[in-house]
């Protein structure tokens, strides 16, 4: 039985190696099609992800662990609670949208002006989140389709408003017009880095707070693992559903006041679409199989792949994508590990009797 | 009225049904075989862009074909790699494919094509279409589907060849076992594992050709995320028919229908956000009202 | 024919599930293979099946040792097995059901259904037995159900019949036809397995009894050498421990009223159920699973929808309100399935005693929990029920079936309610478990609660109950009160096809 006890030691690290292998592997075989120089493109990489001039890419790679794991925790919530909420871009978007427009009414409140734009965008973030929770429980549409059916009016609705209405026509972009310096997240003295990686940093522990020290945050974990078991207990199911989506959707739409009030100074069409930093931060949350532990480290792991990405873009012609290729197939390796995360996967839908 | 009502419109029902048809019926293979795969709409981009690649460098619309089936299942192999043999969630596996569908399309187009946003070129061949010269005196079957790319039959034609397999035919049994109790299947000598693997591959080639469809059949040209949420109205459609290939046929029509119409509208001077806003409408309510219908049966409270 | 199992070991990663046993059947003999839950009489059979490949030691075919390779292996050398949960897909029919893996088609892959059809037809005759092939499964009786999987294994010319607990969803009516079947396959010289846990069937119909506890076999003969006293005996390995029956004392006040209650069930000739607890009292719900029992108990606590009728508790109309309310106002139960419903099953023991009582001052501040409180209760209950786990913070996972039922119990019953809905509270749990269990439903009984006692365990209700009504097909019977003949009244009750036509204000 020696044998089987060194196996069972070895095991992991051939799997973490064999990993790692395919991950380089698929990257040669990328750089190689776009015909790269690849130590230009791997020193490219590491400086731009946290290197830079006085630490400038760095700040940029902070910048984006502020949303990405922002959006990771605004997914961890949901998920926790045994809610496949993946409407999360719908929320972010919205929320960015009425802080954006939020900001532009109230630029001449100074800090409380950032205050009331924050909140605004929570509140339309949760709003967004509760209506997708509406159609779950008074309307028996299974919440993975809903929330994600949702993304889609709320990127279309809020395109519209700023290539239509409320456009900065003269800047020549679907965009609103830019928010006032009054409303612009500060930066940390002598840097470019604003400080919604704190305000991340305040959400990141109050959930900390609520997962561990509320009655709320066992409720939901306990629904997360077993609705039915929370059903006959007793417990108030929906008014716990509505809570945890409306927090999910909240988090978010601060991800969204952050981008908008930090980093754009205005919603532009798409800005908080493209860069893909709901799917992002989704895959980030179940990277670290929903411990909210480590979902800083997940959010800056991906966030330097980001950034490192764009710098061998700009250094080596590398198409930036490939930091979405790697990122997707990162997570694929550690989907086995994780197991059944989704109660969902494996029945075909409702039973009735 | 007869401005959106207009010969285009009803020319326009097939052609954007094929896509979501044939993505939806790979879809509902796997739904009926229990694999609850909501990745389409990565294995449609995926297709849509390998017929491009294809079709360009061998100058040959079926070689365009050829490489977007060879796309979807170059992803149903790494489904069925994370899902079946290492045990993972299918619907985290999903998510993934469709980030990296997205991811290494772009990639792909910008490094190999080096274009960004769109690559058009006039060598890239086009799947032919199919005149019926009996249709032709038929007014307005004429008009919906005469004309149209081979695809098109092609999935009319699968919708049938569905249906039956799943009832009469033995592999087809085993789909139906295997979705509703893998245990079952197991016990009665057959690998189950293989019957979902089978089933992934199927899944692969039919949403191959959807992106097929998409690229290189009434245009000739590869736009950056070309699947724009067909792939996720074809998963709400499975779900909504239970991976039945009749009903699911008839609602992938209506779709259809609100597809053509929203682009008919667009030239009325309705905003385009607002247009392409209209099928996901539909797509939303049609999910409304069947979900409540069917919430209003249950005896048992969910929630 | 026969077939010897050799010095057969099977371990699951640290648990050793059979310990070096030895074996042998003989053709034209019932051999019931006897046990407590959990010692291995499933685990040894999926060896002999090909379920399991996992294991050391020799399976002798008529003296030829043979290796499977699969199920497919052991059916095709005529080993078949009806497993205690049914191998049957319910939304396909009879006969598709039958020729699962067996399909006769054509070169293309279609299958014959009018050819095979004359085949089976013809194999049910032989066997005088009476099936509908086109039937949906889903329609079927439990009974029937089962039928459908012997005739798979006909279908299959399997010479050896392997039985998990066949009778376990029969009543005794369809017992004895089942029984019937079982002496005709010994005629036809086939091997007859029969797992079983029934002592009294083991007594009545087999002709060789193996008894396994813990992995080991403790003993094997044949049936005249042995009595039931010994078998039983063998089974648990010590004397039982007897219950103190403190009866107390019963009310008349009616703490549960259920009047002219219809639900929506599979059931269609089900009647309005009328019944009611009064205060001490323990009500039994005979009868074999799955015949309405769930969906009373669901609708008496509200997650399932009535048709008409109410639901009346502390004279109270509750046939509306949510569960959290009735919940609040002082109804526990304890589920059929803990791991499911009983438990959050991935969470820390702790995590599982706090319910609705977490908001008691006790347990929280506002929106905060009092951890400490929190794990100082789950001490209190670890001790009083003698749960064996190693502390408040250990997952439940951790636990054996037997204690995680002890949790749920201590949990539910720790509330002192006055109602108390219980469903068959010691399935599939070891022997001392279900006898301190049972112990604590009389105490608290004692106290003066009214207690719903749903179990298919005829014993149970029999040791629990002070009265009883049987269910069948969404009905129930006249209330049965306990006195001398109180078992042999419920089981004739359970007679099959029973119409209960009678007036239920017993």
């Amino acid at each position: 039985m020696q044998s089987k006890k060194i196996l069972k030691i070895l095991r992991p690290i051939i799997e973490i190696f064999y990993a790692f292998f395919s991950i380089f592997i698929l990257i040669f075989l990328l750089l190689y099609l776009s015909d790269a120089n690849f130590s230009l493109a791997f020193k490219g990489f590491v400086n731009s992800s946290i290197g830079g001039r006085n630490n400038a890419y760095l700040f940029s790679t902070l910048s984006k662990m502020a949303l990405i794991s922002g959006m990771a925790i605004a997914a961890l919530v949901a998920f926790r609670g045994g809610l496949f909420n993946i409407g999360g871009e719908g929320q972010l978007v919205v929320g960015g949208f009425a802080c954006a427009f939020t900001g532009l009414l109230v630029s001449d409140f100074g800090f409380i002006g950032i205050l009331i734009s924050i909140i605004s965008g929570m509140l339309a973030g949760a709003t967004w989140a509760i209506l997708s929770g509406f159609l779950t429980v008074y309307m028996g549409v299974p919440l993975l389709v809903g929330s994600l059916l949702l993304n889609y009016p709320a990127r279309f609705i809020t395109s519209y408003l700023v290539s239509h209405p409320f456009r900065d026509v003269q800047s020549g972009l679907p965009q609103t017009f830019l928010l006032s310096k009054n409303v612009w997240l500060p930066y940390f003295p002598n840097t470019r880095l604003d400080l919604g990686i704190l305000i991340i940093f305040f959400v990141y522990v109050i959930c900390l707070i609520i997962f561990y020290y509320t009655k709320h945050g066992y409720h939901s974990k306990n629904m997360g693992h077993s609705l039915s078991y929370v059903k006959l207990s007793g417990l108030p199911t929906k008014k716990i559903v509505f809570k945890t989506l409306a927090l999910s959707g909240a988090i978010a739409g601060i991800v969204g006041s952050i981008a908008v009030l930090g980093i754009h100074h205005r919603f532009t069409d798409g800005m908080l679409v493209q860069p893909l930093y709901a799917w992002t931060g989704i895959i980030a949350a179940l990277l670290v199989n929903l411990n909210l532990w480590f979902v800083p480290l997940a959010g800056f792991f991906f966030a330097a792949i980001y950034t490192g990405a764009a710098g061998m873009e700009r250094i080596a012609q590398v198409p930036k994508e490939i930091a979405t290729v790697i990122q997707a197939v990162i997570i694929l390796f550690v989907v086995g590990k994780l197991g059944s995360l989704t109660n969902l996967s494996s029945s075909k839908g409702d039973k009735d009797d | 009225m007869t401005e959106i009502f207009d010969p285009e419109f009803f020319s326009s029902i097939a052609r954007l049904t094929t896509p979501i048809l044939l993505a939806a019926l790979g879809g509902s293979i796997c739904h009926r075989a229990g694999i609850f795969n909501i990745g389409l709409e990565g294995f449609i981009l995926l297709g849509a862009f390998m017929a491009v690649l294809g079709s360009f460098f061998a100058n040959s619309a079926f070689i365009g074909a050829l490489t977007a089936v060879f796309g979807g299942l170059f992803l149903s192999i790494i489904f069925a790699e994370f899902h079946l043999r290492r045990k993972g969630d299918p619907i985290v596996i999903s998510i993934a494919i469709n980030i990296l569908a997205l991811g290494l399309s772009t990639y792909l187009l910008r490094s190999i094509f080096k274009v960004s946003g769109v690559f058009s070129h006039p060598e890239i061949e086009k799947i032919p279409h199919i005149q019926l010269p009996i249709i032709e005196n038929v007014k307005i079957l004429d008009l919906l589907i005469n004309d149209q790319s081979i695809l098109f039959y092609l999935s009319i034609v699968i919708v049938f060849i569905l249906h039956y397999f799943l009832k009469y035919h033995k592999f087809g049994l085993w789909i139906r076992v295997v979705g509703e109790n893998p245990e079952v299947l197991k016990s009665s000598g057959i690998n189950p594992v293989r019957i979902k693997f089978l089933v992934l591959l199927l899944c692969g080639l039919l949403c191959g050709l959807a992106g097929a469809q998409l690229s290189i059949s009434n245009v000739g040209l590869f736009v950056e995320n070309m699947s724009a949420g067909r792939g996720w109205i074809a998963v709400v459609a499975v779900l909504l028919c239970g991976g039945r290939p009749i009903p699911l046929f008839l609602l992938i029509i209506l779709f259809g229908l609100v597809d053509s119409l929203s682009l008919r509208i667009q030239g009325l001077g309705l905003p385009q956000q607002i247009t392409e806003l209209l099928p996901y409408i539909v797509c939303l309510a049609v999910l409304i009202i069947v979900s409540y219908k069917k919430l209003r049966t249950f005896s048992r409270i969910i929630y | 024919m026969k077939i010897s199992l050799r010095d057969i070991t099977i371990d699951y990663d640290n648990l050793r599930a059979i310990d070096d046993l030895s074996l042998e059947f003989h053709e034209g003999e019932i051999h019931a293979l006897v046990g407590e839950n959990g010692a291995g009489k499933s685990s040894l059979m999926s060896v002999l099946y090909g379920l399991n490949l996992n294991y050391s030691g020799k399976i002798l075919f008529n003296e030829k040792e043979i290796i499977w390779s699969s199920p497919k292996d052991a059916i095709q050398h005529g080993i078949g097995m009806v497993h205690q949960h049914f191998m049957l897909i319910d939304e396909l029919s009879v006969l598709e059901n039958i020729i699962l893996g067996y399909e006769p088609d054509d070169a293309l892959g279609f299958i014959n259904f009018a050819k095979i059809q004359t085949g089976i037809k013809a194999l049910l005759k032989l066997y005088d037995i009476n099936m509908n092939l086109g039937e949906l499964v889903t329609n079927l009786s439990v009974a029937q159900k089962q039928m459908v999987e012997i005739i798979k294994l006909l279908f299959r010319n399997a010479k050896v019949l392997i039985l998990d607990e066949p009778t376990a969803v029969l009543t005794p009516n369809e017992t004895e036809m089942f029984f019937k079947t079982l002496r005709n396959f010994k005629l036809e010289k086939k091997i007859i397995i029969l797992i079983t846990h029934k002592i009294d069937e083991v007594m009545s119909i087999s002709d060789h009894v193996s008894i396994l506890r813990n992995g080991k076999l403790i003993n094997s003969s044949k049936l005249k050498q042995t009595t039931k006293k010994n078998i039983e005996e063998q089974i648990v390995g010590k004397k039982l421990p007897k219950l103190n029956l403190r009866r107390g004392i019963i009310e008349e006040k009616k703490i549960l009223e259920v009047n002219s209650l219809r639900l929506s069930t599979r059931f269609s000739h089900s009647q309005p159920i009328d019944l009611f607890i009064k205060q001490g009292e323990i009500l039994g719900i005979a009868g074999v699973s799955g015949n309405g029992q769930n969906e009373l108990i669901e609708s008496i606590l509200g997650v399932r929808k009535v048709l008409s009728g109410s639901i009346e508790y502390l004279q109270e109309d509750i046939t509306h309100k949510s569960t959290r309310y009735r919940r609040i106002k002082g109804i526990s139960f304890i589920p059929q399935d803990r791991r499911k419903d009983g438990l959050a099953i991935k969470s820390k023991v702790w995590e599982n005693v706090i319910t609705i009582n977490l908001s008691d001052q006790k347990f929280s501040i506002g929106p905060f929990v009092k951890k400490k409180s929190i794990k100082n209760y789950a001490n209190q209950l670890i001790n009083e029920y003698s749960i064996k786990v190693d502390n408040p913070n250990s997952s439940v996972l951790t636990m054996s079936g037997g204690n995680m039922q002890k949790l749920v119990v201590a949990r539910e019953l720790s509330n002192n309610f006055p109602l108390i809905i219980i469903e068959n509270p010691t399935w599939g749990i070891d022997v001392g478990s279900i006898a301190f269990i049972h112990q604590k439903i009389l105490d608290i009984k004692a106290k003066g609660a009214a207690i719903l006692l749903v179990s298919n365990e005829l014993d149970e209700i029999e040791v629990l109950a002070d009265s009883a009504v049987v269910m069948y097909e969404g009905k129930i019977s006249k209330r049965i009160t306990k006195d001398t003949k109180f078992r042999e009244n419920i089981a004739s009750k359970m007679l099959s096809g029973v119409h209960f036509t009678e007036n239920i204000n017993g």
